[in-house]
């Protein structure tokens, strides 16, 4: 009953990220049309990303702007983020 | 010996004055926040509540025994306005393994909450965290833990030194203090708590490390000590670094504690720089760790609460993995380990991990 209920669970939850993963492609896109000049913080952005995110772990898919911010906080906090690099991370990830 | 002189210093002051100047310290290094701009946010739209966290399922086959591990660790954060941020995460697992005899798996599910923080970013150096928090002793605990993120899915010999979770207070921040080099600083006071869920020690500790960006090297050290029953002290060293060049992970981790003492040091290597099978390999990892635990004079059962434990007698113990990247989030895994100890035996792990993210709010631009 138990092994179920957590199976039912974990497959639950995947089955619901996989489809929003889907809506929040088009999201991406739209993002990335409306910031067109941004490119050399962007590219700094995804150097400080990789220095300081990909020490841990790989780089995910990018959320929407609103996600990313929350993401960004948490991560500043449980990863001890400078402010210079939040700033640059949250633009590579929302670019 | 001046850090023991300062630190019996502020024991003796007592708790109510120890209170007091901690609380005009906070104050000080949070007024000098208000003055902060609210730069930060100008690149950031309004943040909105979400749950995240890992899911996974395992099968572990230990000395010969199996046993099946379904994780579900769920992430809430709720930001609040421009500086706040409310976080917790709960942690239900269980090891389903066949009674003597044979019969149908069964076993018991583990709920831990291993935080729930309330945090305010008082300035671009010092973030006040209160509640139940991760001790940030080392580098796993706090940064590799999740299913998701750890590239072997057996955890170190030496995981349960210091390291858990914590009821109290904790200030912590990065910074840089020159071009090349980057500060990072976590202290907390933790006090001692027998409710349940909500277990922890009377503790004070902290961690500082270096991260210099260019050459991608973080280098820092650790340190608790116990505020209670035999007050023992813990210190731990670690160290990261990630060739540019490369897409290698090196990590390694020292600590050594009344129980005992060890280190493990891993190596990440992902293919994505071979070209034959390329949209295969570069999805591929493969992960090596070497580890070796030294039993000290203390007892190793603590707390009986944790569901890790330090051996009882010395033990090494090297571990191979795989690691294939399906999609975003989405690994599959598998490792074999050989435990070294007294008895010899065989650690197989072989599973899935999944990270989801879900908006509890609408995500898109306003």
């Amino acid at each position: 009953m138990r092994v179920s209920l957590i199976l039912s669970l974990v497959l639950i939850s995947a089955l619901y990220g996989s489809a929003y993963s889907r809506n929040r492609e088009s999201v991406n896109a739209a993002v990335t049309q409306r910031n067109p000049d941004n490119e050399a913080k962007r590219v700094e952005g995804e150097q400080r990303f990789r220095a300081n995110c990909g020490r841990c772990h790989a780089a995910p898919q990018k959320f929407p702007p609103r996600m990313m911010s929350t993401i960004v906080r948490h991560m500043r906090v449980r990863a001890t983020i400078t402010d210079d690099d939040m700033k640059l991370i949250l633009l590579y990830m929302t670019q | 010996m001046a850090k023991v002189c300062s630190s019996n210093a502020f024991v003796r002051l007592g708790r109510p004055r120890q209170i007091l100047l901690f609380w005009i310290a906070i104050a000080f290094l949070a007024a000098g926040g208000l003055a902060h701009s609210q730069e930060a946010q100008d690149l950031s739209e309004r943040p909105v509540p979400i749950l995240t966290g890992s899911a996974g399922y395992f099968t572990n086959v230990t000395a010969g025994e199996n046993a099946l591990t379904p994780v579900v660790m769920p992430v809430i954060l709720v930001p609040i306005g421009e500086r706040w941020l409310v976080e917790t995460r709960g942690n239900f697992s269980a090891e389903f393994e066949r009674p003597e005899g044979g019969g149908a798996y069964g076993g018991k599910v583990e709920k831990n909450l291993d935080y729930l923080q309330l945090d305010f970013i008082a300035n671009p150096h010092l973030t006040v965290t209160a509640g139940r928090f991760l001790t940030p002793f080392g580098i796993y605990n706090e940064r590799l833990y999740p299913i998701w993120i750890r590239d072997l899915q057996v955890t170190p010999l030496i995981f349960p030194i210091a390291t858990g979770s914590s009821d109290g207070v904790m200030l912590r921040g990065g910074f840089p203090v020159s071009s090349s080099v980057n500060l990072n600083y976590a202290t907390y006071f933790s006090t001692a708590s027998t409710v349940t869920a909500f277990e922890s020690d009377r503790t004070i500790g902290g961690r500082v490390g270096f991260f210099f960006p260019r050459p991608r090297i973080e280098i820092g050290t650790s340190w608790q000590k116990l505020l209670q029953d035999e007050r023992r002290q813990s210190e731990g060293f670690h160290f990261a670094w990630q060739p540019p060049p490369i897409p290698l992970n090196l990590r390694f981790e020292y600590a050594r504690g009344h129980s005992g003492s060890g280190y493990w040091v891993e190596g990440a290597y992902r293919f994505s720089q071979v070209q034959t099978w390329n949209s295969v390999m570069r999805r591929t990892e493969f992960v090596g760790r070497m580890q070796q635990f030294f039993a000290g004079e203390g007892d190793v059962s603590t707390n009986s609460d944790s569901e890790y434990h330090l051996p009882h007698s010395n033990v090494q113990q090297p571990d191979f993995g795989l690691n294939y990247y399906i999609k975003d989030g989405l690994k599959a895994s598998a490792s074999y380990g050989r435990w070294l100890g007294k008895h010899n035996y065989n650690v197989w792990s072989f599973g899935i991990a999944y990270r989801f993210a879900i908006p509890l709010g609408r995500s898109e631009s306003q």
